[in-house]
């Protein structure tokens, strides 16, 4: 069944040499020195394409030159090649603009990459996982359609980002919260939620929180789902699940259709907000951190997505390496903790908060206390830690608050602003933790890259994450970067530790380790859904 | 019609400035898109994250050119994202350029 979509897929990405012999029509002018075009795409068609686009959203809206791609272009992931610079960008104003849009794409097979806000720092921002590709940029879609204060819902458009649903939330004094990846300000509910993202109150798990989507399909169709297509619609941001099969797990992570609407539940305000931390000195204290915290998040004890943060990664936020040691060598665990002891941190600092009434937050807290005592924890709280920026920054986060603080990350290793983000998914359990970590500083290592690291737990699984921090504008370092990161991806997912995201640059590989059936499933679904293959082709290896 | 009311009435170009500039700070309706943002609300709500709270270089009260600002902001320097005009228009980065060329340092704000 996925005779044509396998050949696509050895043909667009399965490597960057495969990608680039086959693909890589070098082409200056229009759209830039030596952009990359796709594969059985002219220059003609692109340059007819962008033209037909234009028609569509006015010429101010379609880039296509050097210059305004250049905005396009910028990415923190390795890309030593340049094959995952987009060659052009359109921008439309609504649904129908997408549609024709999206119907010019059939007409001249050029693909485009949708994004909502873009920002997707760390997975590829605005570029895209193979050559030749015009973004598809739905940021002026920008309208919050519906908020309803009983039901707790918002129905949002792509382009809306957190800070101006924040805004109307303040400016209209509407009691609920909203709840944030970590750069809120200028990211967005959907993109977020459509690549499964995070963040850190009890409304962390974005795709859970979801309800209800409006998606045009490749074809031009609209598709609503889950009661979003009954005749009266009043329950679209209330029921998830409609009737039949759940279809909104097809457009996350997926190259499937361009969602162009999306509801979201909204948590009300509580009365009681607690944020806390708990500090422990040694590396090795992980594992039981970890077997402390799983049944306090499974009984919902503790409510939010929960962070354990590496003394590294904390200290990568808000200072320079320079500052921590001298070496060229990986910053050594010795070299780390003495600088976190002097600025009152632990080798792991877990952050969560309890959220509710003074009572509910009383006999939490009495659980939380008497866990930690037990594995030699140190339980802060905001009267103790109110002058440290990092317990301000996360006390932050898990109230949904708004901070672009932890971009400092990316000059923590020269000027260069190179960052790749590393996610593999193990259960929740302590014996998953030092393998895990023996294994990120062995391949780091090797390649000369500081482990800087967080665990957090959702509910029952463990994210690794790590931050593979370095010097973009040293071509030698980026390369190593691509290296480096290509061998954490397959040396994890050797163990069975796969990743839950990825950049676009490693797309195919991730994708590998999630087995042949999986794939074809997915390529059966894109040959029946868009089989042109004008979607975003090679997002999570779905060519 | 409204020009030559505020003519009439002896308010200057300046007053008019002013009051364009306060209907660009009204807030977002339900169903609206997002009306073009007056250069304090785009610094508050985007550069002022990062500028000025450790991350990125004090920009304002620096009397940067606009130019540079155009640029920088465009471009996307060393860890410094990119902004494209469907985030910031042309309308909004004109003005927030000329704003923070005209700034004063503000002694909240932390970092170099
Ligand atoms: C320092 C730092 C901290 C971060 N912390 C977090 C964090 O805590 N949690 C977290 O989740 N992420 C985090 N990120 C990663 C990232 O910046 C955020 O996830 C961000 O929300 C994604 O960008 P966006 O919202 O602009 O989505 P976009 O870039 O718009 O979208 C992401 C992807 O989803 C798909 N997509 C988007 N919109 C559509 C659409 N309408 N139709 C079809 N497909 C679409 C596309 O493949 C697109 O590339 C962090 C990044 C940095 C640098």
């Amino acid at each position: 069944m996925s005779g044509i979509a396998m050949d696509r897929r050895g043909l667009l990405g399965a490597g960057v040499m495969g990608a680039a012999a086959v693909a890589g029509t070098a082409m200056a002018g229009p759209t830039g020195e030596g952009a990359m075009l796709a594969p059985g795409v002219s220059r003609g068609d692109l340059a007819g394409a962008l033209k037909a686009m234009r028609a569509v959203v006015g010429d101010q809206w379609v880039s296509g030159d050097a210059m305004a791609v250049l905005p396009y272009a910028k990415n923190y992931l390795p890309d030593p090649s340049g094959r995952h610079r987009p060659v052009g960008a359109v921008c439309p104003a609504s649904v129908e603009e997408v549609q024709a849009i999206l119907k010019i794409a059939n007409q001249y097979r050029q693909p485009v990459w949708p994004v909502s806000t873009g920002k997707n720092m760390g997975y590829g921002m605005t570029s895209t996982a193979m050559p030749g590709q015009v973004v598809l940029d739905l940021k002026r879609m920008n309208r919050i359609l519906n908020v309803d204060p009983e039901l707790c819902t918002a129905l949002v458009e792509p382009g809306v980002t957190y800070q101006q649903l924040k805004d109307y939330l303040d400016e209209h004094n509407i009691p609920l919260w909203i709840d944030v990846p970590t750069v809120g300000p200028i990211v967005s509910p959907v993109g977020n939620t459509l690549d499964r993202g995070v963040g850190y109150t009890p409304y962390g798990e974005h795709f859970m929180v979801q309800c209800g989507m409006e998606v045009v399909l490749a074809n031009g169709e609209i598709l609503k789902t889950g009661m979003g297509s009954t005749k009266n619609p009043s329950a679209w941001q209330a029921f998830k699940w409609g009737y039949g099969p759940y279809l909104d797990g097809i457009f996350t992570q997926s190259n499937f259709g361009v969602v162009t609407k999306m509801g979201m539940w909204l948590m009300p305000k509580p009365p009681v907000y607690k944020p806390m931390v708990v500090r422990h000195k040694k590396v090795e204290d992980l594992p039981r951190i970890v077997e402390a915290m799983r049944p306090m998040r499974i009984n919902n004890i503790i409510p939010n997505v929960v962070l354990m943060m590496s003394a590294a990664y904390q200290l990568a936020m808000f200072h320079r390496r320079s500052e921590v040691t001298q070496s060229t060598a990986p910053v050594s665990d010795a070299e780390v903790a003495k600088f976190a002891a002097a600025h009152d941190l632990g080798m792991w600092n877990t952050y969560f908060a309890l959220y509710g009434t003074e009572g509910m937050i009383a006999e939490s807290e009495k659980i939380v206390r008497g866990a930690f005592a037990a594995i030699d924890g140190e339980v802060m709280t905001q009267e103790q830690m109110h002058d440290n920026p990092w317990f301000h920054h996360h006390a932050t986060l898990m109230q949904g608050g708004l901070s672009l603080e932890e971009i400092g990350l990316a000059r923590w290793k020269g000027n260069g602003g190179g960052l790749a983000w590393f996610a593999p998914v193990a259960p929740a359990k302590g014996s998953e933790t030092q393998g895990q970590i023996a294994l990120a500083k062995q391949i780091l290592g090797k390649y000369g890259f500081d482990y800087t690291s967080a665990f957090a737990i959702g509910s029952r699984e463990l994210h690794h994450i790590i931050a593979l921090l370095f010097d973009k504008s040293d071509p030698e370092e980026e390369k190593r970067a691509d290296a480096c990161y290509r061998e954490l991806v397959t040396g994890f997912g050797d163990q069975g530790w796969a990743s839950y995201r990825t950049g676009v640059h490693a797309m195919d590989l991730v994708a590998q380790q999630y087995g042949a059936t999986n794939r074809a499933v997915n390529d059966a679904i894109k040959a029946a859904l868009d089989p042109n293959h004008i979607l975003a082709p090679g997002k999570s290896g779905i060519a | 019609m409204r020009k030559s009311a505020c003519v009439a009435l002896g308010l200057g170009g300046a007053v008019i400035a002013a009051l364009a500039a306060g209907s660009a700070m009204a807030g977002q309706e339900l169903g609206q898109p997002l009306p073009q943002r007056a250069p304090e609300k785009v610094y508050a709500s985007v550069c002022g994250y990062c500028h000025g709270t450790n991350v990125g270089p004090i920009i304002l009260g620096r009397k940067l050119a606009p130019a540079l600002i155009k640029t920088m902001v465009r471009s996307g320097m060393n860890g410094m994202p990119s902004f494209r005009p469907s985030e910031i228009s042309d309308a909004e980065l004109n003005d927030l350029a000329v704003w923070i060329e005209k700034s004063k340092a503000n002694p909240k704000e932390k970092g170099k």
